[in-house]
């Protein structure tokens, strides 16, 4: 039934079609592919859009978790020049478009903004007499949520805005010096500066395809670069105590005409550090209103002569080493000359005849001339051994941004004079992070923790970097720290302090520091005052420093006691010490 | 129908002439007729169906489409959700710093409390010397940008906002400098002597009205 010539001629026609149909998507493919094809990319490629998508850099927060710097959103408000129409701009007024001056419209921005017309309507003019066609010029940099949204909401359509990651430091001035700050693009102090690696984050980037209303088409959204978040840095430090010393400092400091002054707390049984206050005190948010040398962290940057506060470590070398006992009988003479050039002594800060002193007495009381007296039962090696075991002449494991080592004098380099008077703080050179470290091991039985200002670095995914070495070195003996100890809560409750402190119900140990200040190497009137100490004496859990350099109105270390009497009283309530059980020991001064 | 019947009458004549083949044709056995029938309702179905799915295609495409549009604009909002809530908590960040708490309580005439006693629950002893709250506050010297000209709390303030016990804190606060103090410090003189005096002693309570 089937004609075979009707199915031939199918099957030519059918198989002409085909070839026909290939040619024809051959002709349009070569079309495509090579005739338009740039144009045709031209067309597509302003169609995808890449935009970049911030990492969040990390914050800073206290041992509370309260944030003391924070990455926050702020906004550049930019604008088209070339599309300004210079007469008349169409604004939204509570819902309403009205059309008024375009002066006038310039003037609502800046009004929201808190800038001068004058220079928005510049920046545009500007922007227009280097480029006629320009189609970008910034109106105001770095506004907040707030003015932004008002600027959105007029609608002007010449005004266009940018995200504009920034930093925020919310609680001011609180450990400014330490938490340091950022420059335009980069961090340029502080912690922020040597916790960077931690801190720092990475924008990524996105691609997305737009239809012609500029709206993302769906499912073409394509992660080039992913953004990485930036880890928070869990400081140790105690932002309300922080707040405390460095008010205390202010205060203290205006009223002795310091130039400045630091302040600290260190936890006894780890390291810790609670407070590490300086003044004059550097708000981040505001870098103009200080000079720039105020900007560190003068705890950490700024080593000076520390005077007497370092004759407990000599004590406790001389007891650990056995060639003095607390209560061995000396006679101490008015001066002190044995082995130095001839015409050179080392006299007391006060003129006195021969006095009858214990070794307790010799700490207790200060004399330069009895510390020299026992110190050379040791020889030189031992006595520079035993600074560099207490963490001087090198910097501290927190090892902040720029933080200086201090001088501990090579063998070879010590003259017969320093070779004395290092042992009580003079022609060395010390910061107030290495002091408060190094009474920390005084508290700690002998045992020298790393001192620690970072308690880790937390991941955004939660894992817990750079956790700190909990691993002490012991410099001395237990019972040589515990009897150096004793004998500083003497300075106390019978010493220099006795009538410059109280702790009503509390055992505190502390020692009072008058260094002279070398300038141009030689001694003059200026002052470096300081106290020292460990609360509560009888099982010590803080070290607390306190230091004023060069008092104008009173230069004695009782200058110092008052700040350190406020700042250990707040030490006591903030952590809750509990009271001395039962009175502290009485060792006799002078037989 | 009457070539049909023709045929019928006639058959020995057929077979020669074209004409009653056509006349033949209509009169097909029914299996062939029953095999064109459903070839038509297939080409419907499919045509329909082709029809159906563009027609379905259309409609999930612009669907999706307006889906973008949704998308786009819920993200808009979110987006705007999140910036609030990051301003909001970036102002109670600067809100929360101890200066401004300080100056806030120092506002409300409050001081520094002093050093604490401690009460053993066991032996009923009273530990450490009760001292008076602190004179005068020295005004905060540590400077917060980010709080510059946010008013601090006024003691009046906190009455007119507060119902009942809000009068009792203003009265407080503003009798705090004559006769508070006094009052504390009269209660820890008598636990000094209390102590002084041997076992037990005496905790000092401010007197509460």
């Amino acid at each position: 039934m089937i004609d075979p010539r009707g199915t031939r001629r199918r099957l030519a026609v059918t198989i002409v079609a085909v070839f026909a149909i290939v040619l024809l998507l051959g002709v349009r493919l070569v079309d495509l592919q090579v005739v338009r094809a740039s144009e045709l990319r031209e067309g597509a490629d302003q169609l995808v859009r890449t935009s970049t998508v911030y990492g969040t850099r990390g914050s800073i927060v206290d041992a509370n978790g309260l944030v003391l710097a924070d990455s926050v959103q702020r906004f550049d408000i930019t604008a088209s020049p070339v599309h300004v129409d210079w007469n008349e701009t169409t604004i939204t007024r509570d819902g309403d478009e009205v059309d008024v001056p375009t002066s006038e419209a310039i003037a609502e921005i800046a009004a929201i903004t808190g800038s001068d017309p004058r220079e928005l309507e510049a920046s545009l003019r500007d922007a227009l007499a280097e480029d006629e066609a320009a189609n970008f010029a910034y109106l105001v940099r770095t506004v907040p949520l707030e003015q932004f949204e008002r600027v959105r909401d007029l609608r002007i359509s010449w005004v266009y805005s940018e995200q504009h990651p920034a930093r925020s430091y919310p609680k001011g001035a609180v450990a400014g010096n330490l938490v340091g700050f950022l420059g335009t693009d980069r961090p340029l102090a502080g912690a922020e500066l040597y916790l960077d690696s931690c801190l720092d984050a990475d924008d990524g980037t996105v691609t997305y395809a737009v239809g012609a209303d500029g709206v993302a088409l769906p499912g073409t959204r394509i992660t080039t670069e992913p953004a990485r978040d930036g880890g928070t840095v869990h400081l140790t430090i105690d932002a309300d105590l922080q707040y405390v010393a460095q008010q205390i400092l202010a205060v203290e400091g205006e009223r002795l005409g310091a130039d400045w002054a630091t302040a600290w707390v260190v936890r006894v049984d780890d390291g810790h550090v609670m407070a590490a206050a300086d003044w004059p005190s550097v708000d981040p948010n505001d870098l103009n209103a200080l000079p720039v040398e105020d900007m560190g962290a003068r705890s950490f940057t700024a080593p000076y002569e520390p005077g007497s506060i370092i004759k407990p470590f000599t004590f406790a070398s001389l007891l650990d080493a056995g060639v003095v006992s607390v209560g061995e009988q000396l006679v101490v003479p008015g001066r002190y000359t044995e082995g130095l050039p001839a015409g050179k002594s080392i006299t007391d800060a006060w003129v006195h005849g021969e006095m009858r002193w214990t070794a307790a007495g010799v700490l207790a009381d200060s004399s330069n001339i009895g510390t020299s007296m026992l110190s050379t039962r040791l020889s030189a090696a031992e006595r520079r051994e035993a600074l560099l075991g207490f963490g001087f002449g090198s910097p501290t494991a927190v090892d902040f941004q720029g933080e200086e080592p201090g001088t501990v004098r090579s063998l070879d380099s010590l003259d017969s004079i320093t070779n004395v008077t290092q042992q009580f703080g003079q022609g060395m050179g010390a910061t107030s992070a290495q002091v408060a470290s190094a009474y920390q091991a005084l508290g700690n039985g002998g045992v020298h923790m790393p001192l620690t200002l970072v308690e880790g670095c937390e991941l955004p995914d939660g894992t817990v970097t750079d956790a700190p070495v909990a691993e002490g070195t012991r410099v001395v003996s237990e019972s040589a720290a515990d009897a150096t100890v004793a004998v500083l809560e003497q300075v106390v409750s019978q010493g220099a302090l006795s009538s410059r402190v109280d702790f009503p119900g509390y055992r505190v140990a502390a020692k009072t520091g008058t260094a002279e200040v070398a300038e141009n190497g030689v001694y003059g009137d200026e002052r470096i005052v300081s106290v020292a100490g460990l609360v509560p004496a009888d099982d010590p859990e803080y070290a607390v420093v306190v230091t004023f350099a060069k008092p104008d109105t009173m230069r004695t270390s009782a200058a110092a006691a008052p700040a350190f009497e406020q700042l250990t009283e707040h030490v006591i309530k903030a952590f809750r010490i509990q009271p001395a059980t039962e009175a502290g020991p009485t060792i006799p001064l002078t037989w | 129908m009457s070539a049909a019947v023709a045929a019928a009458v006639r058959p020995a004549r057929a077979p020669a002439a074209p004409g009653p083949r056509r006349h033949l044709e209509p009169v097909a056995p029914p299996r062939a007729r029953r095999r064109v029938r459903p070839r038509l309702v297939h080409v419907v179905v499919v045509l329909g169906g082709v029809v159906g799915i563009l027609l379905a295609q259309l409609g999930l495409s612009i669907a999706v489409a307006d889906g973008a549009y949704r998308i786009s604009s819920l993200q808009g909002q979110e987006r705007e959700l999140d910036r609030q809530e990051d301003a909001l908590a970036e102002r109670l960040e600067s809100l929360a710093s101890p200066q401004f708490l300080a100056a806030n309580a120092e506002a409300l005439g409050m001081v520094a409390s002093a050093q604490m006693p401690y009460l053993d629950v066991a032996s009923g002893a009273v530990s450490g010397a009760a001292t008076a709250a602190g004179g005068a506050m020295p005004g905060n010297r540590i400077t917060n940008v980010t709080t510059a000209g946010v008013p601090l709390v006024a003691a009046d303030a906190g009455a007119s906002t507060g119902t009942g016990a809000a009068s009792a804190t203003t009265a407080s606060a503003t009798s705090l400098e004559e006769s508070g103090l006094t009052v504390v410090s009269g209660d820890a003189s008598a636990a000094a002597s209390g102590q002084d005096g041997g076992a037990g002693g005496t905790i000092p309570s401010p007197t509460t009205r």
